[in-house]
């Protein structure tokens, strides 16, 4: 007869290339899990690897462990390189793992990062059916936004509540990163405002996530993920596109969607944690 | 010497596209120096001549072909094409032979062209028997290497001797057991022997005399034992097959492992792993007894006769001796014997149960995105979902 289940602690670590993201996680086994803490820290063109562990430590923190308290860590994105990880995992798995804790009635999440975005199909174990990305272009994604932020003169933080503000969108043209100043410039010389911009921008971005989700086969309860998820605009654009297009998608978002992707990774370091100590193996020496 | 002064030497010499260890060799000792083209040659035989064996193994992503690429079309690999650049640069200006040894018709060709563009120098095509009944294929290839013995002794080899060449079958003995130890070591302690730097210990073999490789291998070894910095983490074991001949660039190496994985196998620098276990170094005739070895010591190969019914099977018992969890199929674009062996590769694993993937790379591939992609996601997908 087994005994009782002992309980992990897991760090996931989301390594973006605007922001790192870290999620403390505490794994009761069958009885679930819950997020014990989180960091999401801006990377300001710090070096990233000190800012995972700065980040790191902070969450922990918050958590009340310590880095040799924890059974496994995990790290997605550009996390290869943080030597004290466990594991590392890719982005479409942890998203997919980290969509599903968040809102368990979802088969698909779209991830949309700084510099793409990405359709994740999946079961309800959160094992990747297929996906679909968008090209290497960083066109309508966070880096594209963040342009458009220092044109117009807001921060990040405010584009979704102007967006939601405008009367009359207006349709942008093109959503190349690179052209995207030229456009604004014209648009602000003709006396468009802020609000109807930013929605125009929203618009022609959504339109762009919902094809990817199409192509990819996505239907019912999707979740956007990753940096872009906190963008309340852009959401209310996909939820409006897609109602007009009856497009059959109920898109959804998450207060902690963006840390979907260390969520994730914290939650498959527990998996390979269990399934490595059934087979009597353990790469780190954290205690419950 | 310091790990780290060791692995910056290997570095060094893999780099190094003017082959500068050969030349201070040469400068040295008065010596011949005869470079081979994978996969397999002999080295033994040129070694007891006191002829440097130098490994040519293309130039990988560190050098820019200007007219290599005329030589060959554009369905052709990469390696021939380098091959053929360093040879018109002056790279190779330092070696006095070349080996051809019989891979495919592409190092065939290149071994026609190299006769043309290099008149002066030593070129022969090494044809090796695909027939391994002693008097048939034994006795062709011991031909040939009594040919290659006799060219080179009128280009001022050392005459071949028996015990010159006993001595010479030891001295690669040993560095044989010093890399099938590191393989060893490798495959059960993945996380001490990055495949990054096993490679570059691989390529510095190409370069230097043996015993100065083999006491590489002895410090290496030992300083990677001592290594308890160097602590496990939770990657996908995987077998890497198809890069025996034109090898991947070093970067792409890293990426497999930065993705997850850890290579317990691979075909890199199949020369040092050819024969399998020691050659007979105390015989009567050691030219036979090298002559047995390729016929009976040979490793299963795409370059080698293996009857249909059976191809595949080593790959299977390779993943399972080396506790690999799957097997990544990881030839250069265009390579024949890689890649129309590799349907029936994919047959046998997939029979047996073993998770795969594949792409297809050149040496001078210098994008690893999607392939990180790729196998980043077959690691994870064998650590969640396989048994």
């Amino acid at each position: 007869m087994s005994g009782p289940v002992r309980p992990l602690w897991c760090a996931g670590i989301d390594v973006g290339s605007s922001s790192i993201k870290v999620a403390i996680l505490h794994d009761r086994g069958a009885d679930g899990a819950s997020l014990s803490s989180q960091v999401v820290e801006r990377l300001r063109r710090r070096d990233p690897l000190a800012v995972v562990d700065s980040a790191l430590d902070q969450a922990l923190q918050q958590a009340g462990r310590r880095r040799d308290q924890l059974d496994y860590v995990a790290t997605t994105g550009e996390g290869e390189k943080v030597e004290h990880r466990t594991g590392h995992f890719y982005g479409m798995t942890t998203h997919a793992r980290g969509g599903l804790f968040l809102d368990p009635a979802v088969r698909a999440v779209v991830d949309i990062g700084a510099l793409h975005a990405r359709a994740v199909l999946m079961d309800d174990r959160a094992k990747v059916l297929g996906h679909r990305m968008t090209s290497q272009c960083a066109s309508g994604s966070g880096q594209f936004l963040e342009n458009i932020c220092r044109y117009l003169g807001v921060t990040i933080d405010e584009i979704g509540p102007l967006s939601l503000q405008a009367d009359k969108p207006e349709t942008c043209s093109s959503i190349c990163a690179v052209l995207a100043e030229t456009d604004v410039i014209n648009m602000v010389s003709r006396g468009i405002t802020i609000p109807n911009i930013l929605k125009g921008i929203h618009l022609s971005m959504a339109g762009r996530y919902l094809k990817l989700l199409t192509s990819a086969n996505a239907q019912g309860a999707v979740l956007i993920t990753g940096g872009l998820a906190r963008d309340t605009g852009l959401h209310a654009a996909m939820v409006e596109l897609a109602k007009e297009q009856k497009v059959p998608i109920d898109v959804r978002t998450h207060e902690e969607s963006v840390l979907a992707g260390a969520i994730g990774a914290a939650l498959w370091g527990a998996f390979r944690a269990r399934k490595l100590m059934a087979k009597g193996l353990s790469l780190t020496g954290g205690t419950a | 010497m310091t790990l780290a002064s060791l692995l910056q030497r290997a570095d060094d010499l893999y780099r190094d596209l003017r082959f500068s260890a050969v030349r201070d060799w040469k400068q040295r000792t008065g010596g011949l120096a005869v470079g081979y083209m994978p996969v397999y040659v002999p080295r033994e035989v040129l070694h007891a001549m006191g002829i440097l064996p130098v490994g040519v193994m293309g130039a990988g992503d560190d050098l820019e072909i200007i007219r290599g690429d005329a030589f060959y079309q554009s369905y052709i690999c990469h390696l021939p094409r380098s091959t053929i650049e360093l040879g018109l640069n002056g790279a190779l200006d330092c070696l006095d032979g070349l080996l051809f040894p019989a891979t495919c018709d592409v190092i065939r060709n290149l071994s026609g062209m190299w006769m043309m563009q290099f008149p002066g120098k030593y070129v022969h095509y090494l044809d090796v028997p695909q027939d391994f009944a002693p008097e048939v294929g034994g006795a062709f290839y011991r031909h040939e290497l009594e040919q290659i013995a006799g060219a080179l002794g009128k280009r001022g080899g050392k005459p071949l001797t028996a015990a010159a060449l006993r001595r010479s079958i030891a001295a690669y003995n040993e560095n044989r057991a010093l890399v099938d130890g590191l393989y060893e070591l490798r495959q059960r302690e993945p996380w001490k022997v990055p495949t990054a730097e096993l490679y570059l210990l691989l390529r510095a073999g190409c370069v230097l005399p043996v015993e100065e490789h083999s006491a590489m291998l002895r410090d290496y070894t030992t300083a990677v034992r001592a290594a308890d910095d160097r602590r496990p983490m939770d990657q996908a074991r995987v077998l890497l097959a198809g890069s025996f001949c034109e090898q991947p660039p070093l970067g792409l190496i890293r990426t497999l492992e930065r993705a997850g994985c850890y290579i317990v196998d691979d075909d890199f620098v199949q020369i040092h792993r050819w024969i399998r276990g020691p050659v007979r170094a105390d015989g009567e005739d050691p030219l036979q007894d090298l002559a047995n070895a390729y016929l009976f010591q040979g490793i299963p190969s795409a370059i080698r006769y293996i009857d249909q019914q059976v191809k595949g099977k080593d790959l299977v018992d390779r993943v399972q001796q080396s506790g690999a969890e799957g097997v990544i199929f990881c030839a250069p674009s265009f390579c024949d014997p890689a890649l129309l062996d590799q349907p029936m590769a994919v047959t046998a694993v997939e029979r047996a149960g073993i998770p795969w993937t594949a792409f297809k790379y050149a040496e001078n591939t210098g994008q690893f995105q999607v392939i990180r992609e790729q196998a980043g996601t077959f690691a994870d997908s064998i650590k969640l979902w396989s048994e």
